[in-house]
């Protein structure tokens, strides 16, 4: 390619791209909190007629956000004891369930959608614009949100699904077994101060007594077997499910060994850091010392590499070959 | 229309505001987009790009076209956060993500377009810059060496150095 057919090239880039979302919401809460700063604003005579549109405003967004729409997908999901027709409206406090052969659409506020599948039952706690929160008493959703992290939460009888920016099938019985996975973004899953973090292409299996191991997508059935054991078997058994993990471990599976770094008894912590270590190598700056200890900063510090990684593999898969120990393209 | 908009947005209407918005939100996200060669940093600089407007727009007097002064704000605002939290570590979501790109739309060369995109992504944070204000929005080079705070010369060299960039990805 000469000179000028570069140009030329240039010359053809579109002058405008659209933003892949809508990013006016932000924008305008942003200059919301900042009206007070503006010109206009030392009008004396704005102070009357800006109250009493707020008034209007809330009076109206109270009435609006305590509900969500939603729509029926297939068959006739109930809302409370009322069967739903094509669509309807979910209050705080109601509950929408859906049977066998009935599947509902749920508009998250404005900023976006869950779809009930079949034998589900969901709840809605809290509808405002600061706080999304649906509780899954049972049944499986999918939830697709863009905002900014920590809008919507869905809780479940293990524990409480934290958006980060994202999209994720979550499953539960009654009892609090399930399973997350995360298509799209990360999603937090807490139980009390046990907390995983779950990017896309993660699967992470939950139990009453909380959250287990992300792994990714792909990882191999005795990887994934290993981890199950870690997790949720016998205490007695860890030490040897700990090592089974380690020696199963791809520089693929860091996201898992990060978190296992933290669940691990005292004397076995060194152990999986130094696999973690030979896999996935630490960023300047962080130090086995640190990590071994918990600190947060190094935790924090790998993570951000590893999640790095992992992000560039999910997003080029099929595209572009990533060295999973250092997320630079293969030529 | 639009000077309509800006004086009604001037005088604190939200709504024009936010028409304003809609109507330049494309070039500058186009601008932020290519200037920091990555889709997130690009949606928070637009974001704060719109933040800074609603700001200043009150010394907006008109002396130049509208589009020309939001564009310049818009420069200004994504290199000043440059030069004062130095260069990030690329974000997780790049433009490298096909997807991303893909978004462009109405480009009837869409392939060598993509491609050319993505190199401009891939180059060096200060040859991409200079590429980008010089060959694709029109600065010169005294005002580039303004805006990003280095010399003329220093302007040229870098400019040299992303078109040869560009061509060798795109021979490959």
């Amino acid at each position: 390619m000469n000179e000028h057919e570069l140009q030329d090239a240039v010359n053809r880039l579109p002058k405008s791209i659209e933003p892949p979302r809508d990013l006016w919401p932000e924008i305008e809460a942003r200059i919301g909190t900042r009206a007070g700063s503006g010109s206009w604003q030392r009008r004396w005579y704005w102070v009357p007629l800006a109250a009493a549109a707020v008034l209007v405003f809330l009076l109206i967004a109270r009435a609006e956000r305590s509900a969500w729409d939603v729509t029926a997908l297939a068959g006739r999901p109930l809302i409370g004891t009322k069967r739903l027709a094509a669509s309807g409206r979910l209050r705080v406090g109601d509950w929408l369930q859906t049977d066998d052969s009935s599947r509902a659409l749920i508009a998250v506020g404005r900023i976006g959608q869950v779809e009930v599948r079949p034998d589900s039952r969901v709840q809605l706690v809290v509808a405002r614009t600061t706080e999304h929160r649906l509780a899954l008493a049972r049944g499986t959703i999918d939830a697709k949100v863009d905002a900014v992290p920590r809008l919507f939460f869905v809780e479940t009888p293990a524990g409480t699904a934290i958006d980060l920016g994202c999209a994720y099938t979550l499953e539960t019985d009654s009892l609090g077994k399930g399973l997350l996975h995360v298509t799209g973004g990360e999603v937090e899953f807490q139980t009390g101060s046990r907390a995983s973090r779950v990017p896309l292409g993660a699967l992470m299996q939950i139990r009453p007594t909380g959250p287990g191991t992300p792994y990714v997508d792909d990882a191999p059935a005795p990887f994934v077997r290993a981890i199950i054991a870690f997790d949720f078997e016998q205490r007695g058994t860890r030490a040897r499910a700990t090592r089974n993990v380690l020696a199963l471990a791809r520089a693929q599976d860091a996201i898992s060994l990060w978190h296992l770094l933290q669940r691990v008894d005292v004397p076995l912590r060194g152990m999986v850091y130094d696999r973690l270590a030979a896999l996935v190598p630490p960023p300047p700056g962080v130090t086995r010392r640190a990590t071994v200890a918990l600190e947060s900063r190094a935790l924090e510090g790998y993570w951000t590499k590893i999640q790095r990684i992992h992000f560039r593999i999910m997003v080029l898969r099929g595209v572009r070959e990533i060295d999973p120990r250092t997320g630079l393209a293969r030529e | 229309m639009s000077d309509d908009l800006v004086a009604r947005a001037q005088a604190g209407d939200q709504t024009a505001f936010r028409d304003l918005y809609r109507q330049h939100a494309g070039r500058v996200y186009a601008l932020c987009l290519r200037l920091t060669g990555d889709g997130r940093d690009a949606e928070e600089r637009t974001q704060d790009v719109f933040v800074r407007l609603w700001d200043k727009l009150s010394s907006f007097r008109g002396e130049s076209a509208f589009s020309s002064w939001l564009h310049r704000l818009a420069v200004n605002v994504v290199l000043n956060e440059r030069r004062t939290t130095g260069r990030r570590e690329r974000r997780v979501t790049p433009v490298e993500d096909p997807a991303a790109l893909e978004r462009h739309q109405g480009n009837p060369r869409e392939g060598l377009s993509i491609d050319l995109e993505r190199a401009i992504a891939d180059l060096p944070d200060g040859a991409r810059e200079v590429f980008v204000l010089y060959d694709i929005e029109g600065y010169g080079h005294g005002e580039i060496a303004q805006l990003v705070g280095i010399a003329e010369g220093t302007s040229k060299a870098q400019l040299f150095r992303a078109r040869r960039l560009l061509r060798e990805k795109l021979e490959r």
